[in-house]
């Protein structure tokens, strides 16, 4: 059976996961504070990591993402959900440190940067799948499926047009590499 | 006479009031660092004042209890910070937050569901958005505050283009 972590579960617990959270009044299993310490578990512990919610508001994105990193196993997935910087919810919330975009985590990917590894953390993990939901006005009128659709449309959408046609919420999952 | 208590009052304290701040350039009676707790007994202003200074605090939570405590209970809280499209939100390196008008919204919806995070509690009597003058004189402004609707509206689709500058709530303490 595969072995999920649910980090800030928050009341809704994901099934069949171990909850960690903060809150003693959630679902959590775990109570464990992000930005004071690691994570309590083994190297290579989980199959599979699931944040949502929740890397906006820690302290140390490197620190946290090196912890969820060092728990996955070798192969094993991280799920992250997290408002896109364009969106009202970004902002929305006095708790919310860091605003984010769709090219966030490219420091963990090998060969990240303009095709050279990043310094500021030896982590590697591999970007999976991405999805980028927007407004339902701009879901309506198709422009949904076009930034999903292409590399090319999304970065054009970031650079161009998403300040204008809003993005919402951004759902990555990295597979983890060492 | 009505308690008042400026906090972060730097060079243009409220008239009448009490002025706590970290520096001593300005018109502090009080000098400390009140980001962490306020110097005052329990239920001793009756009116609040946070201009332009709660962007800039580590816990904004933390912040809003302490104040919670010192205020009488129906005491007035006024909080003023820049609205995150302004580019006074960007301006200072000390800004930690960037704010929307909905950034308080925890104490006008839903009571109870995040006590864990904000357990003071506050009732939001108003909330102001100021835009910027060229749209303030096109109308802009008038309809963003006219319904609540409007303002959310304007938070979601717009207000990357007709962008905010200053939004100002008034908070009801509740004890």
């Amino acid at each position: 059976m595969a072995r999920i972590l649910d980090v800030g579960c928050g009341p809704n617990k994901y099934p069949g996961s171990i909850g960690l959270d903060m809150n003693p009044a959630t679902a959590a299993d775990v109570l464990c504070h992000l930005d004071r310490g690691g994570l309590p578990f083994r190297d290579n512990s989980f199959d599979h990591l699931r944040a949502e919610h929740v890397i906006e508001h820690v302290a140390d994105i490197m620190a946290t993402m090196e912890e969820f990193h060092r728990v996955t196993r070798p192969g094993g997935t991280i799920f992250l959900a997290t408002p896109h910087y364009t969106d009202y919810s970004s902002f929305r919330d006095p708790t919310h440190r860091w605003h984010l975009n769709t090219y966030s985590f490219i420091y963990f990917y090998p060969g990240g940067m303009h095709g050279r590894d990043m310094w500021y953390t030896k982590v590697r993990m591999r970007e999976a799948k991405l999805y980028v939901s927007l407004l339902k006005l701009w879901h309506a009128l198709g422009f949904e499926f076009l930034v999903n659709h292409s590399r090319m449309f999304r970065q054009f959408w970031e650079h161009y047009l998403s300040f204008v046609i809003r993005g919402k919420l951004i759902e990555f999952t990295f597979e983890v590499i060492k | 006479m009505a308690r008042i208590l400026d906090i972060g009052c730097g060079r243009k304290k409220f008239p009448g009031s009490v002025g706590i701040d970290l520096s001593s350039a300005g018109q502090a009676d009080v000098l400390c660092d009140w980001t962490k707790t306020l110097p005052f007994r329990d239920s001793s202003f009756d009116q609040v004042r946070l201009v332009h200074i709660i962007e800039e605090v580590d816990d904004i939570f933390r912040v809003l209890r302490e104040v919670h405590r010192v205020a009488k209970p129906g005491a007035r809280v006024t909080i003023m910070t820049p609205h995150y499209t302004d580019h006074a939100s960007y301006c200072s390196p000390a800004h930690r937050w960037h704010l929307s008008s909905f950034s308080l919204w925890f104490f006008s919806d839903q009571p109870g569901e995040y006590d864990y995070y904000a357990p003071a509690n506050f009732r939001e009597r108003r909330v102001r958005v100021e835009l910027l003058r060229i749209w303030r004189a096109l109308g802009f402004q008038f309809f963003v505050n006219r319904y609540r609707w409007y303002r959310r509206f304007w938070e979601y689709y717009l207000c990357f283009v007709i962008r905010g500058k200053t939004v100002e709530w008034e908070l009801e303490v509740i004890k």
